[in-house]
């Protein structure tokens, strides 16, 4: 890679970022960008994310700027884990408005490795908890009345555990 | 903003329960929502708010306005400001406000993130917790009860299914009931967002989608049916599905019309308090009037069919149909195979009957061509194929027409003695005989350039007849030139290939898979054969007396013995991984389905290798865990084989599948035995294998014999009751006079050692000494169960 090392990242607030670009091509957006468009030099504005947000992505792409890079959609071969390294789970303890940014960044820029380790953290969220806890921790409004609830109970029945 | 976030975590990270406590005065709560069931104090402020907060809207209006001037200061300073005014109020107030906006930092992801990333999240949890998710709101319900979602954990389980059957249903079942010509117009878009949504990150592959109804492991592994389309769609917008865009309506449109199928009656709509989407409808009416099997309603019949197995729950059927008993075979039934709506038997008789299993009656009169037993035969039903091939005690093996009864091709004699056992695919026919050998003959027209013609090895144990060249010894511009001079014969089918020698005595069972054969005999060896050339590739010791038969699926092989166990192999290392012990007498016939759900293989090495490092670490510290079998029942361990990963139950270690031979935790094993049962084997929670129920040939043919009303009584009896009346039979010894006069005309024969047996997803069917052919049906009398059940092969 002979071209420049760096690229400049322009946040949806305006904010310029200069990042190492095997970094910035974590993401598979850029990356192709580049390759579609070569190396212009130009800023590259990154309409839907924040400073804030771009920053800790741009956090995650640096810890993860060695990984062997994604294979697309070959990873049927092992089952679906929920297990996430502690770097990762470190850096995925912010807010949910953060978490949840984080994860739209990830699925516009391309960033399939840190949309798995969004999804997985929000997945570990909901495990074990009851509806009621679940409802706590994602402010959701139960729109059920008790008799709806009930009859959905009963329906669920069918896959207790044998 | 990124300095906030350390705080905004603590907060988020903290249960807020803690300070729920002190109720807030009435003036400060939020009007809450008018629900009728309110559950979360303190968090029923609207989150319509609190998105719209998020994304830096004007303050809605449950809150006081604020004066632009005051907005205007940077959000540091209004933090700063914030805080002094917090410092002014007593604790109770400060509580309150504490309840207020703890709501804040919690969001509702399902309303707020696009729908192929919920799915995405969704994806990761089993099928229970998802179910239990499914109780926090109508939005999350209606998202988790998405058809693909629930495609994903069936395939997860390791079930298959008939994915043509699937589509020819779907078909069959599109366009019907147009919806009215504008709501079709106007939902379109919704239509085909929602078709390519979600686009699942985890593609599965096409072989889990089998596209045959086939019990049979050796042919398990044939892929069919193309990979999924709508899973190539492109996504969804995500931004027309963001909060604010409505929430309710933003979800699964496809489900906007459901139907529900009742046999062949036409679908009446179904209208339920909570409406669509349901787990309670087979199709899923899509906006422009395709019609889609509901993926949640497969998975929870399977689940309902599974727990049949089970908790033992079923009726009994026999062939020939009760009032048609003229049908009857006339003594032992020794093969069956049966492959969508036929079923083939031979029998003792010398005939084999071709059986119509939706009517019970016979095809077409018997066919007679063996001058003794049938003891052997295979099917293939397919238009293709459309053959059945038999073998028999007068050692011919004859081939015959499935659809018309004709025989096509006779090889007499095929062996110097009984044809005990065959197999074929497209490209061979693999018999064994109780004359010591394995014969391969093929069924193609074969020339010496193809890839299916022998490959002559020079060594013991395998000789090949004279008109077979050795391709070696030809450069092959010359084997062309005596091709087309017609100095080498070009094979037409049911030839002679090769003759494998080996076994020390009668080659009771064998199985071909892709490019080997598998081999039992009464010498008590297992024996693994190169296809080709016919090389003895490995022999597999284990049983302690004859091996009766066998089944390979590549991953591990499973036997049935005279020494009344029915065993596991690893076929990669040959290790025996378990031993399954239940029945009294000879194991005669064996099927297994491990059910391997996607990813498999590379899970299985990781346990058999943890299995082995135990073993290593407790000898290192000094277990007594490596003193053989007989050494350790001395010091008063009896080992548990049947699945154990205890290091003292280890019998071999460098295995690529762990103790008892992985699988779903659906896998299923089906014996059938000379003590007159048939075993449905079954995984414990710990993984080993148990028996899971133990049915008698016997009762079952008392059952299938009685008449509908009472049949329909005995089976709302419990499973207990059912067991103890087989049991009482069986301690009566032969019942001669068993309700309804069952048998004018045939013989009740004095015991009734099984055969053969063969089981799918929904059914076994077993032949023994008894003429009568008889089944346990795990769908019946489930109307639902049975309509669906033709779209779910093995396990």
């Amino acid at each position: 890679m002979a071209a420049t090392p760096t690229l400049i990242l322009t946040s949806s607030d305006g904010v310029d970022i200069t990042v190492d670009r095997d970094v910035a091509e974590r993401s598979l957006l850029i990356k192709n960008m580049l390759e579609d468009l070569g190396e212009t030099g130009e800023a590259i504005p990154i309409p839907n994310v924040n400073e804030a947000v771009l920053k800790k992505v741009i956090e995650w792409c640096t810890h993860h700027k060695s990984d062997p890079p994604s294979t697309g959609d070959d990873d049927d071969s092992r089952r679906k884990t929920t297990d996430i390294d502690e770097w990762d789970q470190k850096f995925m303890q912010v807010d949910q408005e953060m978490l949840f940014e984080i994860i739209l960044a990830a699925n516009y820029l391309d960033i399939k490795g840190l949309l798995d380790v969004g999804c997985k953290t929000v997945a570990n969220m909901i495990k074990g908890k009851s509806p009621e806890e679940i409802r706590k921790t994602f402010n959701i409004q139960n729109d059920f009345t008790p008799e709806e609830e009930d009859q959905i109970r009963r329906e669920n029945e069918w896959a207790e555990d044998r | 903003m990124a300095g906030e976030n350390n705080k905004m975590a603590s907060a988020a990270e903290a249960p807020p329960r803690l300070r729920a406590a002190a109720a807030p005065p009435d003036h400060l709560t939020a009007p809450s929502l008018a629900t009728p069931f309110k559950l979360d104090e303190g968090y029923s402020d609207e989150t319509k708010g609190q998105l719209e907060r998020d994304l830096s809207d004007p303050p809605s209006n449950d809150v006081m306005t604020l004066p632009d001037w005051l907005l205007a200061h940077s959000e540091t300073d209004r933090a700063e400001l914030a805080y002094s005014l917090l410092r002014t109020l007593r604790h109770s107030t400060l509580n309150a406000i504490v309840d207020r906006v703890a709501p804040l930092l919690h969001m509702d992801f399902v309303l707020k993130l696009p729908p192929e990333i919920t799915s995405e999240i969704f994806s990761y949890l089993d099928s229970r917790t998802l179910l239990t998710a499914s109780l926090s709101s109508r939005s999350w319900r209606n998202r988790i009860f998405d058809s693909r979602l629930w495609r994903d954990l069936y395939i997860d389980e390791g079930w298959r299914v008939n994915i043509d059957a699937v589509r020819a249903f779907e078909d069959e079942h599109s366009n019907l009931n147009l919806a009215s010509p504008q709501s079709r117009k106007s939902r379109l878009r919704h239509a085909d967002t929602d078709d390519g949504e979600p686009k699942q990150k985890k593609r599965v592959p096409p072989t889990w989608l089998d596209s045959r109804d086939q019990g049979l492991l050796d042919e398990a592994q044939r892929v069919a049916g193309e990979a999924d389309p709508e899973g190539d769609h492109l996504m969804s917008d995500a931004s027309n599905q963001l909060p604010g865009s409505g929430d309710r309506n933003g979800s699964q449109s496809e489900t906007s019309s459901v139907m529900k199928s009742n046999g062949n009656s036409p679908y009446t709509p179904r209208s339920s308090p909570i409406s669509s989407p349901s787990a309670s409808t087979i199709l899923l009416r899509m906006p422009n009037g395709t019609a889609k099997i509901n993926w949640l309603y497969l998975y929870r019949q399977r689940r309902r069919l599974e727990e049949n197995w089970a908790k033992g729950r079923y009726t009994n059927f026999q062939l020939p149909h009760r009032s048609h008993m003229d049908e009857c075979h006339l003594d032992y039934v020794y093969a069956i195979q049966f492959s969508g709506r036929w079923l083939v038997s031979g029998s003792r008789d010398r005939s084999l009957r071709v059986w119509d299993m939706h009517t019970q009656r016979l095809r077409y009169p018997p066919l007679m061509g063996h001058s003794q037993s049938v003891l052997c035969l295979q099917c293939d039903p397919s238009p293709e194929e459309d053959i059945v091939i038999s073998g028999g005690g007068d050692k011919k093996v004859i081939v015959w027409r499935l659809s018309t009864g004709e025989k096509i091709q006779e090889i007499a004699p095929a062996h110097d003695d009984s044809v005990l056992n065959l197999r074929f695919d497209k490209r061979f026919l693999v018999t064994s005989s109780k004359d010591k050998l394995i014969k391969v003959w093929n069924r193609q027209l074969l020339l010496p350039t193809s890839k299916d013609y022998p490959q002559i090895h020079h060594g013991i144990g395998v000789t090949y007849p004279s008109y077979i060249v050795d391709t070696n010894q030809l450069p092959s511009p010359l084997l062309e030139a005596e091709i087309a001079a017609n100095h080498i014969q070009t094979l037409a089918p049911y030839h002679l290939l090769m003759t494998l020698a080996g076994h020390g005595t009668a080659v009771n069972a064998i199985q071909m898979n892709e490019n080997e054969i598998v081999s039992v005999s009464g010498d008590r060896l297992i024996k693994i054969w190169n296809l080709h050339n016919g090389t003895c590739k490995r022999t597999l010791i284990g049983h302690e007396k004859g091996i009766a038969c066998v089944q390979s699926d590549g991953r591990r092989i499973v036997s049935g013995s005279n020494d009344n166990t029915v065993r596991i192999f690893d076929h990669a290392s040959s290790a025996e991984v378990a031993t399954l012990r239940g029945h009294k007498n000879l194991v005669r016939t064996v099927q297994a389905v491990f059910g391997d759900p996607p990813g498999a293989e590379e899970t299985m090495r990781l346990e058999a290798l943890a299995v082995d490092n135990r073993f290593f670490d407790a000898q290192r510290s000094g277990a007594s865990v490596d003193l053989g079998p007989r050494a350790m029942r001395r010091a008063g361990h009896h080992q548990n084989t049947s699945g154990s990963r205890h290091p003292r139950d280890i019998k071999a270690l460098g295995a690529q599948i762990p103790p008892g031979g992985g699988g779903s935790r659906w896998a299923r094993i089906v014996s059938g035995s000379y003590d007159e049962s048939v075993v449905i084997w079954k995984k414990d929670k710990k993984g080993q294998w148990v028996v899971s129920q133990k049915l008698s040939q016997r009762a079952a043919a008392d059952s299938a014999a009685t008449p509908t009303t009472n049949r329909e009584a005995r089976h709302r009896a419990s499973a207990a009751l059912a067991r103890a009346a087989a049991a009482a039979a069986a301690a009566q010894g032969v019942d001669q006079n068993a309700p309804g006069q069952r048998r004018h005309q045939i013989h009740r024969t004095p015991s009734s050692r099984v055969f053969k047996v063969q089981f799918d997803a929904r059914k076994i069917v077993c032949a023994s000494e008894d003429p009568l052919i008889v089944g346990w049906d795990f769908a019946g009398p489930d109307e639902d169960l049975m309509e669906v059940s033709r779209f779910f092969t093995d396990v």
